[in-house]
């Protein structure tokens, strides 16, 4: 397996402050690799040395198999954060200037736009200038800037933040067709969910350092063989501080949009059935099941653990 | 560095700017504002002629006569300003008759009357008297007009021969003739001033227009964060040599424009419709080599401010931080203004050479000085040589300013800050 790219033991600090804090990792050729962390942690910093626009301190970045040379960053597609276009240039004239500064002819360049403009159902605004678009437009356009010279790895930076569900299935769709052509996908995020239902791989990253990296099955059979949940009352929220303080309990947080389901981590050698008679005295129980673990309760122990 | 790269991004700023509403309008208003600022007045003023009836009380007896003698034309050419005397005797009532003519001016039947009283041949004062005194032009010529009477008069009672003595003195005309390559022409010595200032004020309102368009150019890129996308397939440098070369272009074909409407007016036959030249006079004219001249030193002005430019826009989050420290770029654009008039007077000083061979004042006040008479040939070299060496070290600043510049956000920098940018290597 190629493997597209490479950081080993990157190092970047800005004064005093570590940004990322000899980070590795590897990301082989169709998978969609999860860059993941709260914010503020080094995603972005990171991304930006991959991108050569900010140089590492000390540490090797590998694209493609050999050390990064700037060409070569032209097989790669870029989402900045930080979303931009030339407000007043049309969208046509945008896209065609995307694909020109990498390389393309205006000849080949206007079928593709074309087509793609179709796919996003903005085929009738490619004249219509950029600023006149509205903002989850914008985004399919640059998107489509992002991926119009068929780049062979893609680095998209919190790509679903502000789309509606509309165009996060556009974006999913577009992740999952890269990955079946054998390309590579970086997606930097900070949604653990949407990390889960995407990433074959993952690296998480707490304050600059990379405390878990690997494939996302194998990082769920490692480390979560104690996950439970907890179904009850209403009253499992305010029963969370008791919940804790139980001596099996390593963790215990509240799922998402789920009232009165509660997510449990044991330590590893604690007795589920144990756990459940203590409970009892506390919560009226409904349910309570073993189950894999979310992404979110591994990250949170594994920035605990790291601590 | 790869030079497709920076001719796709020149050819963006091109087209979007050309494109633009904004640049036509720019771009005609000049020729129209300064053509109906110059082009309107004379065409009024030479082609109207103003008729004014007088009446002429004359206490003396003898300026009314030589009045009515005066010839009302000049050179040849009828005056603009006819005057219909209607001389009176004075009244035995002279206040009466002063209150009758003013009310005649009120009513409307005379425009104006004029008093020559008794001691005007001594005292020189002759009384004009109208309901509006501010009709410079006919007013002076009416001026004239007395006055030549009241001298013959003077000569006439001192015993000698008015038309001896105006044959006598006779006022010698300074024919003044431009020498160039191609002959000698005669040439209006004011025209060739103006032609000069002309030139130089076209280079300069380019100039400084273009140069602030790079300012906000990268500035609009770093707020609108395009710059990230940007910089992944394109080096900083490229970027910003793109983005100038295509601005440049953009003012280079406002110059052309521009020059190609002012060679055009100045042609002789345009020239000789619109204003009234004496016979044998022609204003100066463009010749290919000086318009060769002008369109480089165009270039090289605009590298010289718009390098600056760029680094400013870099360094700044907004128009108004870049533009307390673009007003610094702006004074080296101002102080050819103050050695301007020295220059005009004497193009080919010692002042004016060495000035114009520094090179951040070389684009605009060799331009001034091709003008006005065309320099020696080393000089121009010279003057190219040294600008273009100056424009090196400026983009090598300029351009690690810049680079550094376009992907920081925040903060504004400090000169410490800018310093250790320009020395970050590779």
């Amino acid at each position: 397996m190629t493997i597209n790219l490479e950081l080993r033991d990157v190092r970047k600090s800005y004064g005093g402050l570590v940004a990322v804090d000899d980070v590795s990792l590897a990301v082989p050729e169709g998978t969609i690799f999860g860059l993941l962390g709260p914010n503020g942690s080094g995603k972005t910093s990171t991304i930006r040395m991959i991108m050569d626009i900010t140089a590492p301190d000390s540490g090797e970045i590998l694209l493609f198999g050999r050390p990064r040379r700037r060409e070569d960053l032209r097989r790669v597609g870029y989402l900045p954060e930080e979303r931009g276009l030339y407000p007043k240039m049309t969208v046509m004239d945008q896209l065609v200037f995307l694909g020109e500064i990498r390389g393309l002819k205006r000849r080949e360049l206007l079928p593709e736009i074309t087509r793609w403009l179709e796919r996003v159902q903005l085929g009738g605004r490619g004249a219509s200038k950029v600023e006149e678009l509205s903002k989850g437009n914008q985004q399919k356009i640059q998107l489509i800037g992002t991926v119009l010279h068929k780049p062979d790895l893609l680095i998209l930076d919190e790509p679903f933040s502000g789309l509606d569900p509309l165009n996060q299935e556009l974006f999913r769709e577009l992740l999952l067709e890269y990955r079946q052509q054998g390309k590579s996908v970086i997606l930097s995020t900070h949604g653990m969910e949407l990390a889960e239902r995407l990433c074959d791989s993952i690296c998480l990253i707490s304050q600059g350092r990379a405390i878990l990296t690997g494939e996302l099955r194998a990082i769920k059979r490692r480390l979560g063989g104690n996950s439970y949940r907890l179904v009850g009352d209403k009253d499992v929220e305010a029963a969370l501080d008791r919940l804790r303080a139980l001596p099996e309990v390593e963790q215990a947080i509240i799922q998402n949009g789920h009232v009165g389901v509660a997510k449990l981590l044991l330590r590893p050698d604690a007795d589920g059935a144990d756990v459940l008679r203590r409970i009892v005295d506390f919560v009226r129980v409904h349910e309570f099941r073993s189950e894999e673990p979310e992404l979110e309760q591994i990250f949170l122990k594994a920035v605990r653990d790291a601590a | 560095m790869r030079l497709e790269t920076i001719v796709v991004v020149a050819k963006r700023e091109y087209l979007q700017r050309i494109r633009s509403k904004g640049f036509w309008i720019g771009t005609l208003i000049l020729p129209l504002f300064v053509g109906s600022i110059t082009v309107l007045p004379t065409l009024f003023a030479t082609k109207q002629t103003t008729r004014q009836t007088l009446v002429v009380v004359d206490e003396t007896g003898k300026v009314a006569p030589e009045l009515k003698a005066q010839p009302q034309e000049k050179d040849g050419k009828k005056s603009k300003s006819e005057f219909v005397f209607q001389f009176e005797p004075p009244a035995p009532d002279l206040k009466a008759q002063r209150a009758t003519l003013d009310r005649r001016v009120l009513d409307g039947t005379i425009d104006a009357w004029l008093w020559i009283a008794q001691d005007a041949l001594t005292s020189g004062e002759v009384e004009y008297h109208a309901k509006s005194v501010s009709k410079v032009f006919s007013q002076d010529a009416l001026g004239d007009l007395v006055s030549a009477s009241v001298q013959r008069v003077r000569l006439r009672d001192a015993g000698y021969d008015p038309e001896r003595v105006s044959a006598l003195s006779k006022a010698v005309d300074l024919k003044t003739e431009r020498v160039s390559a191609e002959g000698s022409k005669k040439e209006v010595a004011l025209a060739g001033a103006a032609f000069g200032y002309i030139l130089f004020f076209m280079l300069y309102i380019t100039l400084a227009i273009w140069g602030q368009q790079v300012m906000q150019g990268v500035l609009e890129e770093k707020s609108s964060r395009v710059i990230e996308v940007i910089v992944s397939a394109v080096q900083p440098f490229e970027l910003m040599m793109g983005k100038l070369t295509g601005i440049c272009l953009v003012g280079l074909t406002q110059f052309t424009i521009w020059l190609t409407t002012f060679a055009v007016l100045s042609l002789p036959g345009i020239v000789a419709a619109i204003a009234t030249l004496p016979a044998g006079v022609t204003l100066p004219t463009l010749t290919p080599l000086m318009v060769l001249n002008f369109a480089f030193l165009f270039v090289l002005g605009f590298f010289i401010f718009s390098t600056f430019y760029a680094a400013i826009g870099a360094s700044f989050n907004s128009v108004q931080e870049a533009q307390q420290v673009a007003g610094v770029a702006i004074t080296f654009l101002v102080i050819p203004v103050f050695l301007m008039f020295r220059i005009i007077n004497d193009p080919s000083s010692t002042f004016a050479v060495i000035m114009s061979l520094i090179p951040i004042f070389t684009p605009l006040l060799m331009t001034l000085r091709i003008a006005l008479e065309m320099p020696p040939l080393w000089q121009i070299l010279l003057g190219y040589a040294l600008t273009l060496g100056f424009i090196w070290c400026a983009v090598w600043v300029c351009a690690r300013i810049y680079r550094v510049g376009i992907l920081m956000y925040g903060k504004k920098p400090t000169f410490q800050e800018l310093w250790k940018w320009m020395r970050y290597s590779g």
